[in-house]
C-alpha cells in the first residue's frame, strides 16, 4: 500500500472501557513521516484509538486492551518493559479543546524539559523560540512570554498546545480534533502547521471535517461502531473508496 | 430517505389557543411560579433577619461593657485598691521567689533520690537550701501581714461605696413605688475619696517605709550568710542570690509609685478598651477587683487552633491529595465516607474520649523511662495544648479533607492529561500542576478548618485545662504541653454563673463579638480565595 516504513503498527487490538468493547480487532500500519486521518462518526472509537498510542487511556480506571499490539518503531508499548513516561515524551498529544496551564505562555512551553530537569536558561530560552516558531506563534507571542498563557485567543491556545508538544521534541504527534474549537482563520494556520509540521513528525489527526482530512492528509482511515472499516491512500478514500458505508459518510449520505 | 413522523401531541389545543390559556393553578391570588418565589424568597428572608438579630443583640448587650469597665477602672483607683497593688506586686515577686525556692528543692530531692541516696543522707545535703527557704519566707512575713491589713481597709472603702450606691437605686425605686419607709431604712453615704485617699497614704505610706526596709536587710544578710559553695545547687542559688538583690533594688521605685498616687488622677475612657484587648488577666467575681484582659484567652485559643491546624492540615491536604489523584475507586469510596463520619462524632464524645484516653496516653507516653531525656517531660498536665489541639485536629481533619478534595476535582481533567501527555509522572503532576492549580481552594479550605477549630467550644472547655493564664513560652516547643483557657472555652464557663446586667455580663458579650468578628474574618478571607481559584481555573 505504502512503501514508507511504518511507524505505528497496530495489530488486531480489541479495547474495553470495563465490560464494553469500544475497538474491535483493529488492524492498521501507521506509515511514518506522513500525515494519517482518522473520520468516522461519533463514538465510533478514533479517539479511544489514539490515546491508545500514548497510553493516555491509563488514567482512565478499568480500561485495558484484551487482545492484539500495538507496536511503535517496533516495540510493543504495552509490554512490562516500557516505560510510560519515555513513550509520552516519544509521542506527543495535542488535545481537542486546548488546554493550556495557567502558566506563563513561556512556562507553558518548557513544562516538559523542566520535568527531565532541565533548567537551564539559555537553553529553555532556546527550546521556547524554537518551539514557538515551529507553531507558527513566535511572531504573536514574542513580546509577552511572561504572559498568561489563558489570555491567548483560541487558535494562539491552540497552537501554543502544539508548541509545548513539539518542545520535548517528539517523533510522533496525535492529535485529536485539534481545530473543532476555531474559527476558519484559525483552523487554516493550523492546517499550515500540520503541512509544515508533518516534514519532521509523524502524524495522526482524529478530524470531523472532511475537506481538513482531505487537504492534510496521506492516509485515512474511516472507523465505524468501534471497527475499522477501511485504511488507505487519502485521495483513493475521497475519490473511489472500496466501501459503500465509506462512500456514504464521506458523501454525507449518512449520519 | 426517512419516512415522515407522524407526531402526536398530547396537547390537541392550536397554538394560539394555548398560548393565551389562562388555566393555571391558583391558590390565594398567587399562581405556582410565584407562590415557589415567595417561599424561597420567605426563607432566605428569615435566614437573614434572624443573623441580623443575633449580631444585634450581640452587640446592644455588648456594647454596655466599656462604659461599665471604665467605671470599673476608676474605681480601682479612686477606692485606693491600685495604691494598695503597687505593695502587693511587691509581695507578689517575693511569693514566687520562694516558690522558686520550693521547687528548686524538690527537683533536687528528687534527682538525689534517683541517684540512690537515702533519706537522711539527702535531708543532710538539703540542709543549707531548707534554711534559705526558711529563712526567706520568714523575712516576707511583716510585709505580708501590713499587706493584709491594707487590703482590707482599700476593700472597706470599696464597699461601702458599692453598698451605698445599690442603696440609692432601691431607694429611688422604693421611692417612686410610694414606699418611703422602706426607703428611708437604707443608708446612704457619701463617701469623700479625698479623705479615704488621705487617710490610706498617712496610715500606710511610713509602715510600708519601715517593713520594706527591715525586709531588704533581712534578705541582704541573709544572702550574705548563705554559703552553697560545692553544693549541687551552687548555680541555681547564686542565679537566685542575684535576682533577690535585684528585686531589692525595686523597691524604691515601688516607694515612688505609692507616693505619687493620686486617688483622683483621671481615668481616659480609651483604657477601658485598651486594658480589655492587652490585658494580661482575666479575673472574675473577685472580692478584691475583677479584671478583663482577653489576652491569655486569646492566645489560648490560637496556640490551640495553631497546634491543630499543624497537624490537620498535612492530613487533611495530602488525605484529598491521595484520594483524588492516587487512590482505586474503591479506596474511594472506603474512604471519602469514612473521613466524613468523623465529622458527625459529637464533640462532647470527643472531648471524653481526649479526657480518658489521649490525654493520659500523652501524659503516661511522657513518662516512659526512654523519653525521660527530653526537657520537660514526663509532664504534669493531663489537659494542656496539645491534647486539646490533637482532638481539634481531629474535627477539623474531615473539611479541610473535604473542601481540598472539591478544589482538586475542580481542577479541569484537561490540565492533568497534558501534564502526563508531555512525561509528567504522578508525583510530578501533582505537585506542579494540581496542588498550585487548586491551591486557593486548598487555602481557603484551610482557613475554614482554622475557623472550625476556633470556634469550637465543647473540646477544648473539657481539655484545654483551663488555665486563666498565658502559657510559658520561654518553655520553647514544651509550651504545648501547658494548659489554657479559651475564649469559646471561658464563654460556656462563665456564662451560667453570670449575673445579667453584670460587668462579667457584658464582658463575655463582649467576648462572643470578637469570636464573631474573628470568624467573620477568616470566613471573608476564604472567601476571597475561593473567588480568586474560580477565576484561576474558569
Ligand atoms: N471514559 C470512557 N468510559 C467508558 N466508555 C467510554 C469512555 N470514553 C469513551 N467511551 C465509549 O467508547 C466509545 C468510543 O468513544 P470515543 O471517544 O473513542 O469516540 P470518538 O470516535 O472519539 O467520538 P467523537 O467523534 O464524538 O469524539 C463510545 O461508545 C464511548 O461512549
Ligand atoms: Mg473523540
Amino acid at each position: 500500500m505504502s512503501n514508507a516504513p511504518t511507524a505505528i503498527e497496530v495489530e488486531n487490538v480489541d479495547f474495553y472501557y470495563g465490560n464494553s468493547k469500544a475497538l474491535h480487532d483493529i488492524s492498521l500500519k501507521i506509515p511514518k513521516g506522513l500525515v494519517t486521518a482518522f473520520i468516522g462518526p461519533s463514538g465510533c472509537g478514533k479517539s479511544t484509538l489514539l490515546r491508545c498510542f500514548n497510553r493516555m487511556n491509563d488514567l482512565i480506571d478499568g480500561t485495558s486492551v484484551k487482545s492484539g499490539k500495538i507496536k511503535i518503531h517496533g516495540v510493543d508499548i504495552y509490554s512490562k518493559e516500557v516505560d510510560v513516561i519515555e513513550l509520552r515524551k516519544r509521542v506527543g498529544m495535542v488535545f481537542q479543546k486546548s488546554n493550556p496551564f495557567p502558566k506563563s505562555i513561556y512556562e507553558n512551553i518548557v513544562y516538559g524539559l523542566r520535568l527531565q530537569g532541565i533548567n537551564d536558561k539559555k537553553m529553555l530560552d532556546e527550546v521556547v523560540e524554537k518551539s514557538l516558531r515551529g507553531a507558527a506563534l513566535w511572531d504573536e507571542v514574542k513580546d509577552r512570554l511572561d504572559d498568561y498563557a489563558t489570555g491567548l485567543s483560541g487558535g494562539q491556545m491552540q497552537r501554543l498546545c502544539i508548541a509545548r508538544a513539539i518542545a520535548v521534541e517528539p517523533e510522533i504527534i496525535l492529535m485529536d480534533e485539534p481545530c473543532s474549537a476555531l474559527d476558519p482563520i484559525a483552523t487554516m494556520k493550523v492546517e499550515e502547521l500540520i503541512d509544515e509540521l508533518k516534514k519532521k513528525y509523524t502524524i495522526v489527526i482524529v478530524t470531523h471535517n472532511m475537506q481538513q482530512a482531505g487537504r492534510c492528509s496521506d492516509f485515512t482511515a474511516f472507523y465505524y461502531l468501534g471497527k475499522l472499516i477501511e485504511f488507505d491512500r487519502t485521495e483513493k478514500i475521497f475519490t473511489n473508496p472500496s466501501k459503500q458505508q465509506t462512500e456514504d459518510y464521506i458523501t454525507g449520505r449518512f449520519g | 430517505m426517512p419516512e415522515t413522523l407522524e407526531i402526536k401531541r398530547l396537547d390537541q389545543r392550536p397554538m394560539t389557543e394555548s398560548l393565551l390559556s389562562k388555566n393555571k393553578v391558583k391558590f390565594l391570588g398567587l399562581g405556582s411560579d410565584e407562590i415557589i418565589k415567595y417561599f424561597f424568597s420567605g426563607s432566605a428572608w428569615t435566614a437573614i433577619i434572624v443573623l441580623a438579630l443575633i449580631t444585634f443583640s450581640l452587640f446592644r448587650e455588648g456594647a454596655g461593657f466599656f462604659p461599665q469597665h471604665h467605671d470599673s477602672l476608676k474605681l480601682y483607683r479612686l477606692a485606693g485598691l491600685e495604691f494598695v497593688d503597687y505593695f502587693r506586686d511587691q509581695m507578689t515577686a517575693q511569693a514566687s521567689l520562694s516558690r522558686y525556692l520550693n521547687e528548686l528543692k524538690l527537683n533536687k530531692t528528687l534527682k538525689l533520690q534517683a541517684a540512690g541516696k537515702g533519706e537522711a543522707e539527702i535531708e543532710s545535703l538539703l540542709a543549707p537550701l531548707e534554711q534559705l527557704r526558711l529563712d526567706f519566707d520568714q523575712a516576707g512575713l511583716e510585709g505580708q501581714a501590713l499587706l493584709d491589713e491594707m487590703t482590707s481597709m482599700a476593700a472597706g472603702i470599696k464597699d461601702r461605696y458599692t453598698i451605698s450606691e445599690e442603696n440609692r437605686i432601691s431607694r429611688k425605686q422604693l421611692i417612686d413605688a410610694g414606699m418611703k419607709e422602706e426607703a428611708d431604712l437604707l443608708e446612704i453615704e457619701d463617701i469623700d475619696f479625698a479623705k479615704e485617699a488621705e487617710n490610706l497614704k498617712t496610715t500606710f505610706l511610713p509602715k510600708q517605709k519601715e517593713v520594706s526596709a527591715t525586709m531588704a536587710a533581712k534578705m541582704k544578710s541573709l544572702l550574705a550568710a548563705t554559703k552553697v559553695e560545692n553544693t549541687i545547687y551552687e548555680a541555681e542559688v547564686n542565679r537566685f542570690k542575684a535576682t533577690v538583690s535585684k528585686y531589692i533594688t525595686g523597691f524604691d521605685s515601688v516607694q515612688m509609685k505609692m507616693q505619687d498616687w493620686t486617688h483622683d488622677k483621671p481615668v481616659p475612657f480609651y483604657e477601658s478598651i485598651t486594658k480589655f484587648i492587652t490585658g494580661t488577666k482575666w479575673v472574675t467575681q473577685s472580692f478584691w477587683q475583677d479584671w478583663y484582659g482577653i489576652v491569655p484567652l486569646f492566645i489560648g485559643s490560637l496556640t490551640v487552633s495553631i497546634v491543630a491546624l499543624i497537624v490537620a492540615v498535612p492530613l487533611g491536604v495530602g488525605a484529598a491529595i491521595y484520594i483524588n489523584q492516587v487512590a482505586s475507586i474503591q479506596e474511594q469510596n472506603f474512604v471519602k465516607p469514612f473521613i466524613e463520619f468523623v465529622a458527625v462524632i459529637p464533640s462532647v464524645v470527643l472531648g471524653f474520649f481526649g479526657i480518658a484516653v489521649l490525654g493520659e496516653g500523652i501524659r503516661v507516653f511522657t513518662q516512659w523511662d526512654m523519653m525521660a531525656w527530653v526537657p520537660g517531660f514526663p509532664i504534669a498536665e493531663r489537659l494542656n495544648i496539645i491534647t486539646a489541639g490533637l482532638l481539634l485536629a481531629l474535627m477539623a481533619v474531615p473539611s479541610i479533607f473535604t473542601f481540598s478534595e472539591d478544589a482538586l476535582n475542580n481542577v479541569p481533567k484537561a490540565y492533568k492529561e497534558a501534564s502526563f501527555s508531555l512525561g509528567a509522572n504522578r508525583l510530578q503532576t501533582i505537585s506542579r500542576i494540581m496542588v498550585p492549580a487548586s491551591l486557593s481552594g486548598i487555602i481557603s479550605a484551610i482557613l475554614l478548618g482554622f475557623g472550625r477549630v476556633i470556634g469550637e467550644t465543647m473540646v477544648v472547655l473539657l481539655v484545654a485545662g483551663n488555665r486563666l493564664e498565658i502559657p510559658d513560652f520561654s518553655a520553647g516547643l514544651m509550651v504545648i504541653f501547658q494548659p489554657v483557657h479559651t475564649m469559646t472555652g471561658l464563654v460556656a464557663q462563665e456564662i451560667p454563673e453570670v449575673v445579667k446586667g453584670s460587668l462579667q455580663y457584658r464582658a463575655l458579650f463582649v467576648l462572643a463579638i470578637a469570636l464573631f468578628l474573628i470568624s467573620l474574618l477568616i470566613n471573608y478571607v476564604a472567601q476571597i480565595f475561593v473567588r480568586k481559584y474560580k477565576i484561576s481555573v474558569g
